[in-house]
Formats: C-alpha cells, sequence, structure tokens
C-alpha cells in the first residue's frame, strides 16, 4: 500500500518537475503572480481549519510546527 | 485570446510592482538573452525578493481579524434520548504581518479558542446501557426522562462466543446484540489562548524564517519553535523549502471528579498527582518535525508543488480524558450464559510515534473563466499502522474585479490504529472471590495486567472511517485596503466512506460544520503611490488628528471629521478582580460572607470567588458618511475565568448545593455588538464636541449552564460569567476634546440603559453610569502621555435567573441555579468606582506604516464600593490600533 502510493507520487512528480523544461520568463509570469494561483489560498481560514481537522483526524498536518493545543475534545 | 491575456498580464503587473520593469522594456516580443539591457532587466526583476511564488499582496503588510465557528451534530445514542450539546468551538484569530524592513518581515499571529459540548469518552457495547437516562420524579408522581448520564462500568451477558446479549426487561434473553454506542461525558467551557511569531530575512534568493510560540490552555502547554529555510533557483522557477520545527508539551489534566472515580488509572499512578480532591494527570511529549518541499513553475499557467515531511514525537500521546472498555468475561464459568464485566481504563498509546506525509498539489489557471484550479493529494503513514489520504480540490473564480467564490470539496480516509479497538474483551475476572481452606477466609484477586494488550485506545479519531466535506469561501474586496471574507464548510464523517470499505460502524458516524468570517487590512494599500497621488491618506491622517489622541480606555473618543473616512481598530481590554472580599468599601471577613452575602440569613454561603479574569477583544469598524456623521459597528469576543474557594466557617455541604472548588470555571464566545452613530456638534480649533448614540445587541449567550456535577444538575453559571447583557442595551455618550499645542485634554459623561426588563434568561445588568476627565501632553510629534480619572457607577442586577429544573440525585428539583456565594446572587452585582489612568499613546509618523495609531492604559483602582459582597479590583488595561483611511 505505502509502496505503491510512493511509487506513484514519485512518478507523477519527476514527469511534472521533467516536463517543466520549457522557461518562463518573468514577464511571463503574471497569471501566476494573481492572488487565485497563491499556494496558500486562505491562510487565516486554514489556521482554524487546521485546528479542527487535527482534532479529529489521525494524520496531522505537514510538519512545520503550525501551532500547539491538544484539541482534547 | 492573445489580447486578453496582455490585458491579465497587465493588471497582474501592476499589482506586483514590476511597472517600472515593464515601461523599460514593453514585451513586445522577448528578445534572447543576448540583449545586454534585457538580461540586466531580467536580473532585477529575477532580484525582487519572492517574485516567483508569493504574489504581492500576501507579501505585502497586512492585519486581519476571523472570527470561526465550529458545531458539531448529535450522535446517536440509540438507548435514551440524547440532550446533551455536542461539541462547539468559537475561534478567534488575530494576523498582523510587516516589514521591518526591504528584507526583514515580522508576523504575528494570536489565537483563542473555546470550546464546551459532549464528546465521547469511550464506547461500549449497546446491551451495557452506559447512556443512561436521568430519571427524575415530578411533583406529580410521574417519573420522566431529563438528559443521559455516561455509566462507565456495568455489567452484561454474553454468550459463549462472548457476543453481548439483549436482555428483556423482564430478564428473557431477547437475542445477541452486536451494536455498539459511544459514551458520551459532558466538557465544560474552556480557552486556549495561543501567540506565535515568525520572523523573516530575505535575500535575492534564499530566506530564513525562524518562528515560535506558545500555547497554553488549562490542562495543556506547548511551545514551539521553527526554523525554515528558502531557496529559489533555475531562474526562479524552482524554489526549495528546508523546514524543521520541535514542540514540546506539557499535559496537566484534571481527570474529571464524576467518571475518574470508575475508571482504572493503574498503569498511570505515577503520572497522577493527588491535590486536594483532584487527580492531574501529568505528562510531557516531544515533537521533532522536519519536511523539505519543491515548487515547480511548469508553464505561464500552472505550477506544482510537492513536499514530504517526518514528524517524531514522544511521550506522553495519550488523551487524557479518553478511556476504554474492557469486558471483563471469567472464562470459566459454566453454563450459555456468562456474566461480563465492563470497566472502564485510560487509554494506553505506545510512547512513540514516527509518522510520514507525502504531499503533491496542483495549481492550474483556467483561461476561460480566469478561475484557478488547485488540486491537492496527501498521504499519511505511521508506526501505529495508520494509513491515510486526503484529496482536496479547490475551484477560485474571480467574478468582476472584486469578488470571488471558492468552492472547495475534500475528501480524507484513514485506517485504523493496530490498537484501536471499540472495547476489549478480556477472558478473565475483573476480581475474582476466592476461599483460602487453610487460612478459612476469602481473598480477592484481580485481573492479570500481562492479559490485557499493552496499548489499546477507542478513540475514534484512530478508528478507520472517511470523512467527505465541502464548502465555500467568498472573498470581497472593498478598496485596496480593505477585504472580507466569509467560509463555510459541512463535514461528514462516516465509518462506511473509508477508502476500500471496512470501516467503523455507523454507530460512529457525526458530521459538523465550519464557519469563519474575516477582515483583512492591507497597510501597504495607504502608502501606495494611488492613495499618495489623490492626496486622500495624507490629507485625512493629518484631518482626524487634532492633536494627542484620547486615552486608550475611552471609547467614542474620536471622530473622523472627513467625509468617506474610514477606520479599521482593535481594542483589547482585561480586568482583574482578586484578593480580599469587601462588603460595601470595607474588608468582609468569610464569618460576614457566610452569614450575610447569600441572602440576609436566608442560606448560609459556602463559597467565595478567589478571582475572576476577563478579557474582550474587540472589533472597531468606523465609517464617515458626511463630515459630520460617523458610524461604528464593534463585534466583540469575551473570555473569563474564576475560580472559588470554601468560605472558612461554611456549614457542611448539603445535597443539591453547588459545592466544586478548585478546578475553577471558563466561558468564552461571542460578546454584544455595539452600532453606534457619532455626531459632531462644535468643531473649533480648539474646541470639539461631539455626542454618541448608541445599540448595544444581545448577540452574546445569557444562558451558559454549569456542567452536571456529583449527580447534580447546576443551573446557569453566574452572572458575572455570562457572555452578554442578554438585553438591548441604549448607550449614549457626549465627549468634549481640547487641544493646544502640545496639550490636550477632555472629559466625557457616557452611559448604558437596558431597555428591556429582562433578558431570556431572567435579569438584567444594572444601568452603568461613568464620566471621566484626562490631560495629556504630546512629548514628541508622535508620542504622548495621558493622566485621568473615571467615576463609574452600575446599579445592582435586578430580577435573577428563570428558575432551572435539574436533577439531584434522583429528584427533579423545580429550581436548580447556584446558591452556594455571593456571586449567584444579582444583590452581589455592580457599585462605585473611582479610578485613575495612566496612558501612553504613539502614531507611526511616516514610512510604511504611516498612520497605525497604537496606545495603551492602565486603569489604577483608587477607591472601591461594591454592592453586596464581592471581589476587590486589581485594576484594568487597555490596549488599542487604529488605522484610518
Amino acid at each position: 500500500m505505502l509502496k505503491n502510493a510512493l511509487n506513484t507520487l514519485l512518478v507523477i512528480a519527476l514527469t511534472l518537475v521533467l516536463s517543466a523544461c520549457a522557461s518562463v520568463a518573468p514577464w511571463q509570469r503574471g497569471v501566476l503572480a494573481q492572488p487565485s494561483m497563491a499556494l496558500a489560498l486562505h491562510p487565516a481560514q486554514a489556521i482554524f481549519k487546521e485546528h479542527i481537522y487535527i482534532s479529529r483526524e489521525a494524520a496531522s498536518g505537514g510538519g512545520a510546527a503550525s501551532g500547539g493545543g491538544c484539541g482534547c475534545y | 485570446m492573445a489580447a486578453r491575456q496582455v490585458v491579465v498580464v497587465v493588471a497582474a503587473i501592476k499589482r506586483t510592482g514590476w511597472a517600472r520593469f515593464l515601461t523599460v522594456n514593453k514585451p513586445k516580443k522577448p528578445r534572447i538573452a543576448s540583449n545586454q539591457s534585457l538580461q540586466a532587466l531580467t536580473l532585477a526583476a529575477l532580484a525582487l525578493p519572492g517574485l516567483m511564488l508569493n504574489p504581492a499582496c500576501a507579501e505585502e503588510d497586512e492585519v486581519e481579524f476571523q472570527y470561526g465557528h465550529y458545531q458539531e451534530g448529535k450522535r446517536n445514542l440509540f438507548t435514551t434520548i440524547n440532550t446533551k450539546n455536542p461539541i462547539e468551538v468559537d475561534s478567534l484569530l488575530g494576523k498582523a504581518k510587516f516589514s521591518l524592513s526591504d528584507r526583514v518581515k515580522f508576523a504575528f499571529n494570536y489565537t483563542q479558542d473555546t470550546w464546551s459540548g459532549a464528546t465521547p469518552i469511550s464506547t461500549a457495547p449497546r446491551v451495557a446501557n452506559s447512556n443512561r437516562p436521568i430519571l427524575a420524579d415530578t411533583p406529580s408522581g410521574q417519573t420522566i426522562t431529563v438528559g443521559a448520564s455516561p455509566y462507565l462500568n456495568t455489567q452484561l451477558l454474553v454468550n459463549r462466543n462472548y457476543i453481548p446479549l439483549k436482555q428483556k426487561p423482564n430478564g428473557r434473553i431477547a437475542g445477541q446484540d452486536t451494536q455498539l454506542v459511544h459514551i458520551l461525558s459532558m466538557a465544560s467551557p474552556e480557552t486556549r489562548k495561543q501567540g506565535d511569531f515568525n520572523l523573516a530575512y530575505e535575500w535575492d534568493e534564499t530566506a530564513l524564517d525562524l518562528g515560535g510560540g506558545i500555547s497554553v490552555e488549562n490542562d495543556y502547554e506547548s511551545r514551539f519553535g521553527s526554523l525554515n529555510g528558502r531557496w529559489d533557483f533555475n531562474q526562479k522557477l524552482t524554489r526549495l523549502n528546508l523546514g524543521l520545527s520541535y514542540t514540546n508539551s506539557d499535559t496537566s489534566a484534571i481527570l474529571d471528579h464524576d467518571s475518574s472515580p470508575y475508571i482504572t488509572k493503574s498503569e498511570f499512578l505515577g503520572q497522577i498527582e493527588q491535590s486536594g480532591a483532584m487527580k492531574i494527570m501529568h505528562g510531557n511529549r516531544q515533537d521533532w518535525s522536519s519536511s523539505l518541499g519543491l515548487t515547480q513553475i511548469l508553464n505561464k499557467e500552472a505550477l506544482f508543488s510537492a513536499n514530504i515531511g517526518y514528524t517524531r514525537s514522544t511521550g506522553y500521546l495519550e488523551n487524557p480524558y479518553k478511556a476504554m472498555s474492557i469486558l471483563f468475561v471469567d472464562s470459566e464459568q459454566g453454563g450459555n450464559r456468562l456474566n461480563g464485566e465492563l470497566k472502564a481504563f485510560l487509554e494506553q498509546r505506545p510512547n512513540e510515534r514516527n509518522q510520514l506525509n507525502l504531499g503533491g498539489r496542483f495549481i492550474q489557471h483556467i483561461g476561460l473563466t480566469n478561475a484557478a484550479l488547485h488540486v491537492d493529494y496527501r498521504f499519511f503513514h505511521d508506526d501505529w499502522g495508520i494509513n491515510a489520504h486526503t484529496f482536496e480540490a479547490d475551484w477560485v473564480q474571480p467574478i468582476g474585479r472584486t469578488w470571488t467564490i471558492t468552492p472547495r470539496i475534500r475528501y480524507y480516509s484513514q485506517d485504523a490504529a493496530d490498537f484501536y479497538q471499540p472495547y476489549l474483551l478480556s477472558k478473565q475476572a475483573f476480581a475474582k472471590t476466592v476461599y483460602n481452606e487453610a487460612s478459612g477466609t476469602f481473598s480477592s484477586i484481580p485481573f492479570d495486567a500481562r492479559l490485557l494488550p499493552q496499548n489499546f485506545s477507542s478513540d475514534q479519531r484512530l478508528s478507520a472511517y472517511g470523512a467527505l466535506s465541502g464548502g465555500v469561501t467568498v472573498n470581497k474586496q472593498f478598496s485596496k485596503a480593505i477585504g472580507l471574507e466569509a467560509g463555510f464548510e459541512y463535514y461528514s464523517h462516516a465509518g462506511a466512506l473509508k477508502m476500500g470499505g471496512g470501516g467503523e460502524g455507523s454507530y460512529s458516524d457525526f458530521d459538523y460544520f465550519m464557519a469563519n468570517a474575516s477582515l483583512k487590512v492591507n497597510l501597504a494599500a495607504m502608502a501606495s503611490p494611488a492613495f499618495a497621488e489623490q492626496g486622500h491618506h495624507a490629507h485625512h491622517a493629518e484631518a482626524h488628528h487634532h492633536g494627542n489622541p484620547a486615552p486608550a480606555g475611552v471609547m467614542f473618543g474620536h471622530l473622523l471629521n472627513q467625509a468617506h473616512a474610514f477606520m479599521v481598530g482593535y481594542r483589547f481590554m482585561y480586568g482583574r478582580q482578586s484578593g480580599d472580599m469587601l462588603h460595601g468599601s470595607q474588608l468582609a471577613t468569610d464569618r460576614q460572607i457566610v452569614n450575610g452575602g447569600c441572602g440576609s440569613g436566608v442560606q448560609a454561603c459556602r463559597l467565595t470567588p478567589t478571582y475572576m479574569d476577563m478579557s474582550m477583544h474587540m472589533l472597531d469598524i468606523m465609517y464617515a458618511p458626511t463630515d459630520w456623521l460617523n458610524v461604528m459597528v464593534m463585534p466583540q469576543f469575551m473570555d473569563m475565568a474564576m475560580n472559588l474557594r470554601q468560605l472558612a466557617g461554611a456549614p457542611p455541604v448539603q445535597p443539591g448545593e453547588h459545592v466544586h472548588t478548585g478546578t475553577g470555571h471558563a466561558t468564552g464566545g461571542v460578546g454584544d455588538t455595539g452600532l453606534y452613530a457619532l455626531i459632531k456638534l462644535l468643531d473649533q480649533p480648539v474646541h470639539h464636541v461631539h455626542l454618541g448614540l448608541g445599540l448595544s445587541a444581545p448577540t452574546g449567550d445569557v444562558d451558559i449552564p454549569l456542567r452536571r456535577n456529583h449527580q447534580q444538575d447546576e443551573g446557569f453559571i453566574h452572572y458575572g460569567m455570562q457572555l452578554g447583557s442578554g438585553t438591548w442595551d441604549f448607550k449614549p455618550s457626549l465627549t468634549y476634546i481640547g487641544q493646544s499645542e502640545a496639550w490636550s485634554w477632555g472629559a466625557q459623561l457616557s452611559g448604558t440603559h437596558r431597555m428591556e426588563d429582562k433578558n431570556q434568561s431572567g435579569f438584567t445588568f444594572g444601568d452603568i453610569f461613568q464620566s471621566t476627565a484626562w490631560g495629556g501632553y504630546g512629548l514628541t510629534p508622535w508620542l504622548s502621555t495621558t493622566v485621568r480619572g473615571v467615576y463609574t457607577d452600575q446599579a445592582a442586577v435586578s430580577g435573577r435567573f428563570n428558575a432551572t429544573s435539574g436533577v439531584v440525585n434522583g429528584v427533579l428539583l423545580a429550581n436548580v441555579n447556584p446558591k452556594a456565594g455571593p456571586m449567584d446572587f444579582p444583590s452581589s452585582y455592580g457599585g462605585r468606582y473611582w479610578d485613575v489612568g495612566f496612558g501612553l499613546n504613539a502614531r507611526v509618523p511616516s514610512g510604511d506604516l504611516a498612520g497605525n495609531s497604537f496606545g495603551v492604559e492602565w486603569l489604577q483602582p483608587v477607591s472601591t464600593d461594591v454592592n453586596g459582597y464581592q471581589l476587590d479590583r486589581e485594576g484594568a488595561l487597555s490596549a488599542t490600533w487604529q488605522l484610518m483611511f
């Protein structure tokens, strides 16, 4: 299960990275700079939701310390 | 299509500040890099920090306030009605982010959550009847069900295959019953507060972030720190992130005194401290986390991000409030029906957990509708045997120039932990009585702990299930500076939703929703050339400031006197009462309180408060439709905490009384909302007068109950711990402000009049009258000090809590509202107070943050004359931030 998922993910990642050879010049990055393309769409909302998810699901967040709290309810 | 593309690019370029770059270099046909000037410009553009991935708006200085609400649905209890309110959480978040210099960014977050409600503490076979109806005899002789109470230790019958058997009321067996049910218990309100910061230093292609913070709640405290590095390369098409974080958390959980006596804690004896009547579980855990991320621009309209994270957690990883039900059946019993004994044990988890996270996110711009599609997948694996998958998709759809609507869907699925069981079966007796022939005595042999698994938990977070949720977030940008956001998500947790099947039974299904609303203020928009060109901001900043601002503790002390001016502010107030008890202005002894604090001579007091803390967070949004009228909206968020002690000389506790001490009470959530109009009456160079007319809307709760304790319902929590007034209140004020050179002075009369005879809970707080006068001196053009005097008069509470019927030791009483101490009596509210205030005000005079002003004031009590019996006051702190546009 784990191995399969890892392999799949690795293949997807490599394919995408390798297919990204096309260079995108700085003046072509207007679309990428739009707020809708941001990696974090709603940062404040995410803080609230992540704390709820962590209090209700076993899979904890992405790794970085986003905050404490037992969430023991 | 090409033309459209150019328009979009130019719009985005304007936003991201590339305009200078483009005006020099028209992108009609990008030539090859041998063109030297182009090369130089490209390099210059690349040198801008964060050019690639962070849209400029995310990099700008901003302040954001958010309110979030979480509400769970009721769980199915099968055998009895579930009258308990499920878990709900009120959450407040304040975020501030600003640049200390071109390369140094600072961010600060403050979060506060208050939660309460019923949640599973364990799981048991339905036939164990663990959620017992609370039955009560009414005066007319009827028996009615008024609620459900958890019974952790019960007896049941099983067959030879250890399957629970259902019994009819007459004792006959009605067949097998494998149905499970959660055992629910109420959690009284608890508040968590967290502060954290992030300091970033940015070089041209790299950045380093240092973060840290602390989270404090009654039973849990976490301290955490993190270090993150970022490196852009490949002409900023590729970004690498590397992060390391550490969290150290201490548990000191007061085990519930109602359920704790019925829970076997033998494995944790070394960690449990006995403090008076309380048992406190101590534990420490540490979490180390590392992550590696890669973000790659794929083309002009798509990017991809992948990350891998590893977390190692060690120490006390249990949830101190979760118990495992163990069914003990002595297999040596004869016959086809065996007696089983269900016993609750504190859950036991491994002291170590290694977790792996893999994630990928793909973001594609959809040119047709100018939308963006975000697709996210995460895989989680740990050595507790849990594999989990999370899929998320967001469709970000801008509509017009100022609206964005983002529908979202999320699916989550996880396996159960290896040691998860809804309940455990142990084929031995919990305790066996044996007869010793030699000595002729009976002795009891306890269960053999070695026959139990080393780890076990019935926490449903560790069970196998799936969850499907969906929602929408709406953003509206009112101006460059002000944006609003509202979000909603509905979430359904079900065993049947688990990927591949095999999830937990439907008894554990539940649902919830999350809603949030936020106000975002972009500080940089004010300093932008657009604002300066209009002369808008500069004009306003001067126009509002007649000089020194009023002290931070004075509300309505300031008027926007420019039509269409706008102000956003935040106000924090903290007040503490502690120390001696007063009767009038005199010290009250315990004996006086016992005899007089609970209604003269009618009943003796047993308890008295030791402290009471109140914090209030207010958002202050103000707009001037004309130059003589301002309208204001002020939502509030409150939290309160108090503790009680036994009075010396109190008579012994009688059944039916509010007896718990030491653990304290807390409440928190949305308070009342103020709606005000300020009207300019006089506006001369030296003298200014304005009138305030306002309403306070009863949005705060006034019906928060105490939790059922010791088999007793306890009615409403004390008047002063409720979050609002419960009534529509009229709040007039009259303010005078004078100013001459560096000196300023002012005075204000203000009042609160309750416009209703009583609120929904049966009482009203007393009317308030306040007068204050102050003087201020500007030390520098940006810093001033104030001194003021305040007199406040508040009447006592009138009316009283509506009678709350409840069950005490199986008897339904017409009124179980607490009457144990002065805080439970309307006569011990209000009083006459003198205070002296010392304040500092500062205003940022120039730079990117120009126009931001800050104030702080400490109110020191000088004289206190309370109604009835009340705690002395220690003082109050006010802090404000304001920004005008």
